[in-house]
């Protein structure tokens, strides 16, 4: 991806997009996040392919789990996760602190309540990355202060 | 050396963000009634320079200078004109006006999804990033002339 800006415009448009077709209750809101997870998850699938189509087979799911740490982060948001955390029976914690799609909003605790939405869209995309290399996972994800924003991927076998 | 204030308008006139540092004295209006005053002022003498040029007219309306202070005026293609009062031992702030413009407010509030382009700008980020900016300019200090 040569400039981040087109995609980080494309993403709020699509959002907001979302956000305005769905109007209505809180049912409403819940649907919209996973229709964007969805969106999120058909993108992961296909760039993934594409990025891993030279490289070896990987050992196990940590080595997936530091690609997508290193390559897979790179390639969308030009920079690395921060610090990667595993328990080592499944559960795998990401943690960006300066998140791209978040760090032109706030510094803090302003636009915290709109914090999910932004993050929805990525936690497809981690998931559809995993599954297409084998991994069936749940992604979700979880801010405090903006922009640092904590992944957490559980792994199901 | 010292900044007095600052004010952005939209290309309807609307003021999205007014802040001030060292003003020591009031317009005698209320803020709204300041608004308009200064972007009528803006709009004629614009459009003034641009009749009254001896020669092909390049960017216009640059800056205006009193006997305190001085005027200092940058107007993007898409509309959005900024306004920066300082006092007379800054020749030009076009470069800072260029500099808040596109690293402060295109990435901090146009590309910021919550923020709507509309009056009041609420981005604290912005402000504070704003602020934080204008307090490290070589030109400003704190004590007023």
């Amino acid at each position: 991806m040569a400039h981040e800006a087109p995609f980080q415009l494309l993403h709020s448009e699509l959002i907001h997009y979302i956000c305005k077709t769905a109007d209505g209750a809180d049912s409403e809101n819940g649907r919209s996040v996973t229709k964007l997870e969805n969106m999120g998850f058909r993108v992961g699938q296909g760039l993934i392919e594409r990025l891993t189509k030279d490289t070896a087979r990987f050992k196990d799911e940590l080595d997936v789990m530091k690609f997508i740490c290193k390559d897979f982060w790179t390639c969308v948001f030009k920079k690395q996760i921060d610090n990667l955390r595993t328990n080592h029976q499944g559960i795998y914690v990401l943690q960006d602190n300066k998140f791209l799609l978040l760090c032109h909003m706030s510094a803090g605790k302003q636009y915290l309540e709109h914090a999910p939405k932004y993050l929805a869209f990525t936690c497809g995309l981690v998931r559809g990355a995993l599954s297409n290399m084998g991994v069936k996972s749940i992604v979700t994800a979880e801010v405090s202060v903006m922009p640092a924003c904590g992944d957490l991927a559980a792994l199901i076998q | 050396m010292t900044v007095h204030n600052i004010y952005i308008f939209d290309r309807n006139g609307n003021c999205l963000f007014y802040n001030e540092w060292n003003r020591k004295k009031q317009a005698g209006i209320s803020k709204e009634e300041e608004f308009k005053l200064m972007y009528g002022m803006l709009f004629s003498i614009r459009s003034f320079v641009s009749k009254m040029s001896p020669l092909d007219m390049k960017d216009g309306f640059l800056s205006f200078q009193t006997s305190k202070y001085r005027l200092h005026y940058l107007e993007t293609p898409s509309g959005l004109k900024l306004v920066l009062n300082t006092d007379l031992s800054v020749n030009s702030a076009r470069e800072t006006l260029q500099h808040i413009y596109s690293n402060l407010y295109v990435e901090l509030v146009v590309k910021n999804p919550a923020c709507s382009l509309a009056p009041p700008l609420d981005s604290e980020l912005f402000c504070s990033r704003l602020d934080a900016f204008v307090r490290s300019l070589a030109f400003f200090s704190p004590r007023a002339a």
